[in-house]
């Protein structure tokens, strides 16, 4: 029987990715963990590897095409003559399924001031967008009195000034997606908490003694408390969608982590599940993994809670934005030559208010005892 | 690949240096001896670009366990480990 092996999905917001290369053909017998090619996603480079041996009954994307998530990539068999299935057309996830056509909250938002059902207006992508609206609108005259302004404008007219449009690099299209569902989803708002540094960094300097360790464990521990206030307030570890809550089972940390130019929100997945021990030494693995810009699909998607930090930069305040469909990323800051610290935190106001973030800060600023 | 102690010490300077220059530091005067971590050169960023850079520049794939003071504690040391672990110590210099 025929095995198929699936284009991969990296991160949350990317229903299709890009195939860089194809390392395997047709009739090739090929060994389980063996790379058969990668493709590029918002974020990463990942490679698809073989779940078992088997010979390459069918390689069904070309480089440079671009493929949906869950879709088949290659149909593995046992031998090199078996059949594979009749229907070879990529195969949706649920997740895909959920979100094709669905409009985004601001074309929801423009569509019911137009009063106007979403299944009237085809969309020209995965969702319907304010721009799919405005074209429908404008080829069918429909004005609606709405303020421009709350609007983005779509579909962008072009500068005047001469220039060359250019494709952006994955990274920069993750920050795209990233910075475009902050704008359409969540209802952003930020606070931060001044703290005296001095018992963390003691309490980082027993552990690293303890354990002989060459790198300072303040970040993961500070992540690793985050993450137990996480099982204990299960809010901050939720996000909103189509007006209801939606609570995470896991604890998938995002750790920001800077490789060269390059700007990962890596994810420790099921954190909850570990103790402090181990999930500094998965942080660290998760980030040589980046540095080395070898970070597989599990480990750069599904954040549902996140922590970041650029006290290395010394900057007095750091605002993140929000990884999609999270509500919490709490930022690390450390004002030059001032002795202290600082916490801050972005958030979904949607999901949580200000208290509730103040009492994850208070809790985060005092190591445990 | 031959690899040479006094070459590789040179080269973990060096990247030390070019670390700690990112960060605004300057860390010239570090010497075999001194414990990376407790010079303040390098923060703990930097301290895992040195071992990534360290890894792939000898083709020396580390466990997360073997990331220690007694591994790769200051530019001697981790010239030693390296020695050792890819069975290259020179006998002569001890």
């Amino acid at each position: 029987m025929a095995i198929p092996v699936h284009v991969p999905r990296v991160n949350n917001n990317d229903d299709t990715v890009r195939v860089v290369e194809l390392l395997c053909s047709e009739g090739q017998f090929v060994k389980s963990g063996q790379i058969l090619g990668s493709v590029e996603t918002d974020k990463a480079v990942v490679d698809v590897a073989a779940d078992c041996d088997g010979h390459v009954l069918k390689v069904l994307q070309q480089p440079g095409a671009t493929a949906r998530v869950g879709s088949v990539l290659f149909w593995l068999g046992h031998a090199p003559d078996e059949m594979v299935p009749a229907d070879l057309l990529p195969t949706a996830s649920l997740a895909d399924a959920f979100h094709k056509g669905r409009p985004t909250a601001k074309a929801q938002q423009m569509l019911e001031a137009l009063g106007v059902d979403a299944a009237q207006v085809p969309a020209t992508g995965e969702r319907l967008t304010v721009a799919d609206v405005e074209v429908w609108r404008a080829a069918g005259g429909q004005r609606i009195a709405m303020s421009v302004a709350a609007m983005p404008q779509a579909p962008e007219t072009m500068p005047e000034v001469p220039g060359e449009a250019q494709d952006l690099n994955t990274e920069a299209r993750g920050m795209l997606m990233t910075v475009k569902w902050h704008r359409d989803h969540a209802a952003h708002a930020y606070l931060e908490m001044e703290y005296d540094p001095k018992p963390w960094d003691d309490y980082a300097a027993a552990w690293a003694r303890t354990h002989k360790m060459m790198l300072s464990p303040l970040m993961p521990l500070l992540a690793y408390r985050l993450v137990e206030v996480a099982v204990t307030m299960p809010r901050i570890n939720a996000t909103i969608v189509n007006d209801r809550l939606f609570q995470y089972h896991p604890v998938n940390l995002g750790f920001t982590v800077q490789a060269g130019a390059t700007l990962y929100l890596t994810v420790l997945r099921d954190a909850q599940q570990m103790d402090a021990g181990r999930f500094i030494e998965s942080m660290g693995t998760l980030q040589r993994n980046a540095m080395a810009h070898k970070l597989g699909a599990n480990e750069t998607s599904g954040a549902t809670l996140a922590f970041s930090s650029m006290a290395r930069w010394k900057v007095s305040r750091h605002i993140p934005i929000l990884a999609p469909f999270t509500s919490l990323m709490v930022a690390h800051a450390a004002p030059r030559d001032t002795g202290r610290a600082v916490l801050g935190a972005s958030y979904d106001h949607r999901l949580l208010s200000g208290f509730d973030v103040t009492q994850v800060l208070q809790t985060l600023i005092k190591p445990p005892a | 690949m031959k690899l040479d102690r006094d070459e590789i010490k040179h080269a973990i300077r060096a990247k030390i240096i070019e670390l700690a220059h990112a960060l605004d530091m300057d860390a010239s005067n570090i010497t075999d001896t001194d414990i990376i971590p407790a010079t303040g050169y390098v923060d703990s960023t930097a301290i895992l670009e040195l071992v990534v850079w360290f890894e792939k520049t000898y083709d020396f794939p580390l466990t997360q366990e073997e990331i220690n003071i007694d591994n790769l504690g200051s530019i001697e040391v981790m010239a030693e480990f390296l020695l050792r672990r890819k069975g290259m110590i020179d006998d002569s210099r001890h």
